[in-house]
């Protein structure tokens, strides 16, 4: 191993470790989350922000080159980034005209953030409705700004134009298919990947292809292929099953602007099901989890509940995806890195993951393009952690909260009847949008946190009641 | 889920003990015409009706025979038992046609009381004041119902029954004081037995007791165990909910953990 890179990397590493003990020690102690931010911003400062692209050696005459594989949000975004950065990137991409099972769903910081155009947005959903399991039903939205929306995309239309955007950029898009990669020979050395190259025309299996890159940015899903060559390990995922519905014009106006969430165990026992509005038919489905052999029964639930709805609609498209629950053992090695749903970046309690990789394939971009000084230098592992740093400090309390939602209110039906109850609450509902359409935390007014803990608590506790008299009941 | 609901049991035992309760538990609707269109294989396992009127009904879609559908509870032990035996062998299967979704009716939760999405307060009066103990009785076993007969929500009838509309004096009577009667009990019977152990093994009196301060953590000790610990499988729940509240953080951390030097491969 070359001194200078191991010296480097273990000066990155001290400082990492530090902060990293720091959050470990204040998280698994305390359970609470972005307590320590400020506190371990500081000591990093402390001991000085290393940069290790100052002492990586310089390319000669050629630019850091960098194979992004997969190219959904996250891959598009990256190789948007990257190629901007000055660096010489490869998008590859198996589907040009995948379309991704998906919800479709994404806020509104998404648009603003990544200048997304407003006719890439098939619906602007306004209002939603949560309907428990004995079908209450409660109207959210009523807090939402004239401007302020959930967008509902095709995903198929989302990622051309991302990655459109990135070979405008300049980067290099390939219809291929990732097979495998060659760690490399020596400290420095290129990344080997083999791809198959599919022709333009179609058809046939491709021709074989290697490539040699600097590094490699994993974007390829939830099934990542570059998570496996990297030993990324497993994660627990959901299957989400959803049915494409086209249901008659009059039908669809009641979803014009209107999306569905519906809770409860026989819809779904971890997830809940939903029904969303497309383009111009709507998506029912659901997920779960801990049940995954039933979900046909899940959905078939959720049809009922949505019945009166849906009735006379005809089922267009069935399709079905894993969705990861948390984050890959390991996120990064060597210059190899995993962004996006590869990562495992969805969030509990509202499986939503879109905004997130898009986002961190911007960041794991920006990181590589800052460690490279725009591509004129190697970068090292360090420069990737960094990334990986930024990314878990700014998302971290938004993931935990979230969980923690999870945790609480889609335990039981009791529990998930008190929390649509919650939901008819006018600070919960500015709270959870301003939170969603903006990805950030925001603590509210404490007295009104007050009242709002007392309120939940309340629910809780008459729903759990009511669940002991229905247990009476039936005994 | 398929449910061709059994009528209810003959009139009489379920008017004598729903009368016992309240006015009528929930009825089941006759279906309407359109049921009558299905082909005729289906409606082959029809019921025989009783005076008020059967309900066969089919609903949604299935694929496969229902077995993972919960033993459905009897709502009122007895008078359900033999109906609701029968309905589960009534379950039978309805294929999806191709590329559309199958009109269908399913039973509905009925109840005079429940007028318009939410239960109407004044049918629920006894003695002058609101009878809460009903309400909640009957929000409880429309909830059961629904739990095991699940309704498509309507835009027309929407539910907007709000549990907190009961006062909460009116829970604290039907679940707090009973709970808190059995633990104070319970607390009483340790307390006394304790007592006298102490006193057996020390010659410490109840007066030196209360003064002494070992004798006074463990007083505490044991009343927030008494609270935590009512049964033995919470101690099980308690420890598997601190494994909970950590798990997720553990999983993310686990990205830094490989930090040790050797580790960064280049």
């Amino acid at each position: 191993m070359a001194s200078l890179s191991t010296t480097t990397s273990t000066a990155a590493g001290d400082s990492l470790r530090s902060f990293a003990g720091l959050r470990r020690e204040t998280r698994i102690l305390r359970g609470v989350a972005a307590a320590d931010a400020p506190g371990s911003q500081l000591r990093r400062r402390q001991l000085g922000v290393v940069r290790a692209s100052r002492t990586s050696p310089r390319l000669n005459g050629r630019k850091l080159r960098v194979a992004v594989v997969g190219g959904g949000p996250a891959g598009g975004s990256a190789a948007e980034a990257l190629a901007k950065g000055g660096v010489e990137t490869m998008l590859i991409e198996r589907k040009l005209d995948n379309c991704k099972p998906c919800g479709g769903a994404i806020p509104l910081c998404m648009v603003e953030e990544f200048g997304l155009p407003l006719d890439l947005i098939d619906r602007r959903v306004t209002k939603m409705k949560m309907i428990s399991p004995s079908n209450v039903a409660v109207d959210i939205g009523r807090t939402l700004g004239p401007d302020e929306y959930i967008g509902m995309v095709r995903r198929e239309v989302l990622d051309a134009y991302l990655r459109g955007r990135a070979a405008e950029a300049g980067a290099s898009v390939i219809n291929g298919l990732f097979l495998r990669l060659e760690q490399p020979e020596g400290p420095g050395g290129p990344y080997r990947i083999h791809y198959n190259e599919f022709s333009p025309a179609g058809g046939g299996a491709g021709e074989r292809r290697t490539a040699e890159v600097d590094a490699v940015v994993g974007a390829d899903g939830a099934n990542s292929r570059v998570a496996k060559s990297i030993g990324a390990g497993e994660y627990e995922y959901a299957i989400a099953f959803q049915e494409r519905v086209r249901i008659p014009e009059t039908k669809m106006e009641y979803y014009k602007e209107r999306a569905e969430m519906y809770v409860g165990d026989d819809v779904s026992p971890d997830f809940y099901g939903w029904v969303f509005p497309k383009c111009d038919h709507v998506a029912v489905g659901t997920g779960t989890v801990t049940h995954k052999a039933d979900i046909k029964k899940f959905q078939a639930a959720t049809r009922l509940r949505a019945k009166d709805k849906i009735e006379g609609g005809t089922i267009i498209r069935v399709e079905a995806h894993p969705i990861p629950e948390h984050p890959r053992p390991r996120r990064v090695l060597g210059r190899v890195a995993l962004i996006g749903d590869a990562a495992g970046y969805v969030t509990k309690c509202s499986g939503e993951g879109i905004y997130f990789a898009a986002k961190s394939g911007r960041m794991c971009a920006e990181a590589i393009v800052e460690g490279s000084e725009n591509g004129s230098r190697m970068i090292d592992e360090g420069d990737l952690r960094k990334y990986l740093e930024k990314f878990d400090k700014m998302y971290w309390p938004t993931y935990k909260v979230l969980d923690v939602l999870q945790k609480l209110f889609y335990r039981s039906n009791a529990a998930r009847e008190a929390f649509v109850e919650m939901c008819a609450d006018e600070y919960v509902q500015k709270m959870t949008f301003d939170s969603y359409l903006y990805k950030k935390v925001v603590p509210g007014n404490p007295l009104d946190d007050l009242k709002l803990a007392v309120n939940t608590i309340g629910s809780l506790v008459r729903a759990n009641a009511l669940r002991r008299e229905m247990d009476k009941l039936t005994l | 889920m398929m449910a061709l609901l059994a009528s209810p049991h003959p009139p009489t035992i379920f008017c004598a003990l729903s009368c016992k309760r309240y006015h009528l538990g929930p009825r089941i609707r006759s279906p309407p015409p359109s049921l009558l269109l299905l082909p005729a294989r289906n409606l082959s396992l029809v019921l025989p009706r009783c005076a008020d009127g059967s309900a066969a009904a089919a609903d949604g879609n299935m694929e496969k025979k229902d077995e993972a559908v919960p033993p459905t509870r009897p709502l009122e032990s007895e008078k359900n038992k033999q109906p609701h035996q029968q309905q589960q062998q009534q379950y039978h299967q309805h294929e999806i046609r191709d590329g559309s979704v199958v009109k269908a009716q399913a039973l509905k939760f009925e109840d005079t009381r429940w007028v318009g999405g939410t239960w109407d307060m004044r049918q629920f009066r006894k003695n002058g004041s609101t009878d809460w103990d009903a309400v909640i009785h009957a929000e409880a076993s429309r909830r059961t119902w629904l739990e095991d007969h699940p309704e498509a929500s309507s835009i027309d009838e929407p539910v907007i029954f709000d549990t907190s509309i009961i006062p909460w004096w009116a829970w604290i009577k039907s679940f707090h004081l009973p709970e808190a009667e059995k633990l104070n009990g319970r607390a009483a019977m340790i307390g006394f037995f304790m007592a006298y152990f102490i006193d057996s093994l020390t010659g410490i009196g109840l007066v030196g007791q209360t003064g002494n301060f070992f004798c006074k953590t463990m007083l505490f000790a044991t009343v927030v165990w008494v609270l935590l610990i009512r049964e033995n499988r919470d101690i099980k729940n308690l420890k598997k909910l601190f494994e909970e509240m950590t798990l997720y953080d553990k999983q993310w951390l686990a990205t830094w953990q490989d930090d040790a030097p050797g580790d960064s491969k280049n």
